[in-house]
């Protein structure tokens, strides 16, 4: 995965706009908000509301969007899956069978604890995606520095070292090119992984000069890009309270 | 600056800009002033806002996303007031040609306009002192071309002071109004102006390997009269990391045995990808690669070892070993092991002095040579070398050719895809000129103009 490129419809979208800091205090609330209800109903609602406001509100292509979601979707329908099957209510007596699958049996409190646990990891997907597909890694990383104080020297020697990613998927390839040939089996050889932290450490030996040498850290800082509070972070905020609380209080049936 | 390879012209250039020895440990002997200070006592935020420094290798020095945030990183460190940065960032883009690529993505921009991009970030706090180690080294000829017209308008400013370490000489030493030669042991040759140092000095710096401003490429020495039989032949081969954007499209390619072909082309138009192809080192999507009637992407490694030889573009990401002396002889059979000392020797890298050095620590010219050892020593039919006299000096570049040359006899193919037209001139038969993953011309090679 290689530093997300979000286009410039993305990026004057509302979603595009409003703080990052926002966008990540309403990802992690939501989810800790799921983590106190086995319903299967919330975690639905926040994918729906999720999906709908990073096509809507992010002007996210919906392909992009599933494409993103997808590898996690799988794993959650796995997990569920798993679950479901392997649950331990499956091995008491006195509980509800709901089918029987050779000598499994699988009662209905399994299925239910299997689908809220499936649904709470597509939730983290689709609320992930939607975050990591509105949010430009230069705006996420000046809110850091700007508005939640992390400090500059951390938080931008982590955008560098973002930028350098895909570089990683390079070393691995030709390394074991290298490997190959020369003559030696194995693409998997210890020594691959020697040479790629090797070439990581190298790779940031140099950045860290570079950017020494243009003076990082050297003083106080100042800001070419201004991040500041706006009025439609304090509009997201509210609206996904609106929507946690409305999520976790649905009407049964 | 100009020197053999490994004379420490980069460390001489890294010191200048104070990073030796506060960031790069050592000891400095002697006196570096800078304005009548000693460069080691200036504190780092005043030196950083006097001298700048453009490294070879453009990716490791670009920090930000954008362009003019990047250009923008080194003022805000200064601590500029904003206003004074907006006006400043495009100006500083405007000086090196960039203008109105603000928001682009830095990764998305070309060799060249990446290493003009560097400049920018390091003209733009306006430093006295402009250090610039190398920085054409991974351009091709039309990158490498732009950035030498924008350093001739700065020295017509006579804004800054440059210090530029360079290998290509025919664009460097006419922008000089002093030469300083080195050394192999980096002690000085001679110093000053270019007429008065060629004048003075020239027995000597040809001696130490330094490239000459006013030396014609040599020309093909040996050739053979007749080809060998087809040795890698290439039908409609098509390749993309990406699927939906190949790479390589439509080559259609069959190389003889004792056929010396030069692979060029802009940076970014595919030579490297199709040299791998042509080794097995990738297979193709489409289409098919034959090396002597076997596709060589399912050959197992030893045989393919034994049959093709490839010199990748960065040796540091070939390197396996921890000492020079096992990098060379990794995989080698017995009567491989007796050719390694005198072929080190002939490339300068004699076992006594380097056997026991780690391969990451030698300089960018010695790693391009050991790179080269540890292919030439198998004796395969077939070699690909991509950019094989990278940071080399004249001596390393006669030593290859003179290798290369020997094994004519034994009908060995040389594919070296380059930038380097001196290394074209004197090596290549054919030249297959590539451009956006296909081949745009194939024919043999004719001398320009």
């Amino acid at each position: 995965m290689g530093p997300a490129d979000i286009s410039d419809a993305t990026a004057s979208s509302p979603l595009g706009r409003t703080s990052p800091i926002v966008k990540l205090v309403v990802a992690l609330g939501w989810l800790i908000g799921l983590a106190f209800t086995t319903d299967p109903r919330p975690p639905v609602a926040i994918v729906v509301v999720a999906i709908a406001s990073g096509v809507v509100l992010g002007r996210v292509e919906i392909t992009r969007l599933i494409r993103t979601i997808l590898p996690l979707g799988l794993a959650a329908i796995g997990i569920g899956a798993f679950n479901v099957l392997f649950s331990a209510s499956n091995l008491d007596e006195t509980a509800t069978e709901l089918a029987r699958l050779g000598p499994l049996r699988i009662t209905s409190a399994a299925v239910a604890g299997g689908l809220g646990l499936g649904l709470r990891v597509l939730a983290i997907a689709s609320v992930g995606a939607v975050f990591s597909l509105t949010t430009d890694s230069t705006r996420l990383v000046d809110a850091l520095a700007q508005q939640a104080r992390v400090p500059e020297r951390f938080a931008y020697g982590a955008l560098a070292a973002y930028q350098a990613v895909p570089r990683f998927g390079e070393d691995l390839t030709t390394l074991r090119q290298a490997r190959r040939v020369r003559g030696l089996r194995g693409s998997w050889h210890p020594r691959i992984l020697v040479g790629l932290l090797i070439l990581a450490i190298r790779h940031g030996d140099r950045l860290a000069l570079a950017m020494d040498a243009r003076a990082f850290g050297s003083g106080p800082r100042s800001r070419y890009r201004i991040v500041t509070w706006r009025p439609l972070d304090a509009v997201v905020a509210v609206g996904a309270v609106i929507v946690l609380v409305v999520a976790l209080r649905l009407p049964a049936g | 600056m100009v020197g053999p390879s490994g004379s420490g012209k980069s460390t001489l250039a890294l010191a200048i800009a104070g990073l030796v020895p506060r960031e790069i440990p050592g000891t400095i002997s002697g006196s570096l002033r800078l304005d009548a200070a000693e460069i080691r006592s200036i504190d780092p935020p005043a030196l950083a806002s006097r001298v700048g420094i453009v490294f070879q290798d453009p990716a490791s020095q670009l920090v930000m996303e954008r362009v003019a945030d990047d250009v923008a990183f080194g003022l805000e460190n200064r601590g500029w007031p904003r206003e004074r940065m907006v006006a400043r960032v495009p100006e500083s883009l405007a000086e090196v040609g960039l203008a109105g690529l603000e928001l682009h993505r830095s990764t998305r921009l070309s060799g060249g306009q990446q290493q003009r991009l560097a400049l920018a970030g390091v003209l733009a706090p306006q430093p006295r002192v402009l250090v610039l180690d190398e920085p054409t080294a991974n351009l091709d000829p039309a990158g490498a071309a732009a950035f030498f017209a924008r350093l001739a308008g700065l020295r017509a400013s006579r804004s800054a002071t440059i210090v530029l370490v360079e290998h290509r000489v025919d664009a460097a030493w006419p922008l000089a109004d002093q030469v300083l030669a080195l050394n192999g042991d980096g002690s000085p040759i001679d110093a000053g102006s270019p007429a008065e140092v060629l004048d003075r000095s020239r027995a000597r710096m040809v001696e130490a390997g330094i490239w000459m401003p006013d030396e014609p490429a040599r020309g093909r020495r040996r050739r053979l009269q007749t080809l060998g039989d087809t040795l890698v032949e290439a039908a409609g081969v098509g390749f993309g990391y990406d699927r939906r954007s190949p790479v390589v499209n439509d080559v259609d390619l069959a190389l003889a045995a004792g056929e010396r072909v030069a692979l060029v082309g802009p940076n970014g138009s595919g030579k490297s990808t199709l040299g791998r192809l042509l080794v097995g080192l990738l297979a193709p999507q489409r289409g098919r690669v034959l090396m002597r009637g076997d596709d060589p992407s399912r050959l197992p490694a030893a045989e393919l070892a034994r049959r093709a030889g490839y010199v990748f573009q960065e040796p540091e990401r070939q390197f396996l070993a921890d000492r020079v002396a096992d990098e060379v002889a990794l995989g080698l059979r017995p009567d491989e092991l007796a050719l390694v000392a005198d072929l080190m020797d002939r490339l300068r890298l004699p076992l006594e002095t380097f056997g026991d050095r780690s391969p990451y620590r030698l300089s960018g010219g010695e790693q391009r040579r050991l790179s080269l050892a540890c292919v030439l020593v198998r004796r395969p039919a077939l070699l690909v070398l991509d950019e094989p006299t990278f940071g080399q000096d004249r001596l390393g570049h006669e030593a290859l050719i003179a290798i290369l040359d020997e094994r004519l006899v034994s009908g060995t193919c040389v594919v070296a895809a380059t930038h380097d037209e001196r290394f074209v001139a004197d090596v290549a038969d054919r030249v297959i000129v590539v451009d956006r993953g296909r081949i745009v011309s194939d024919g043999p090679w004719q001398a320009a103009g």
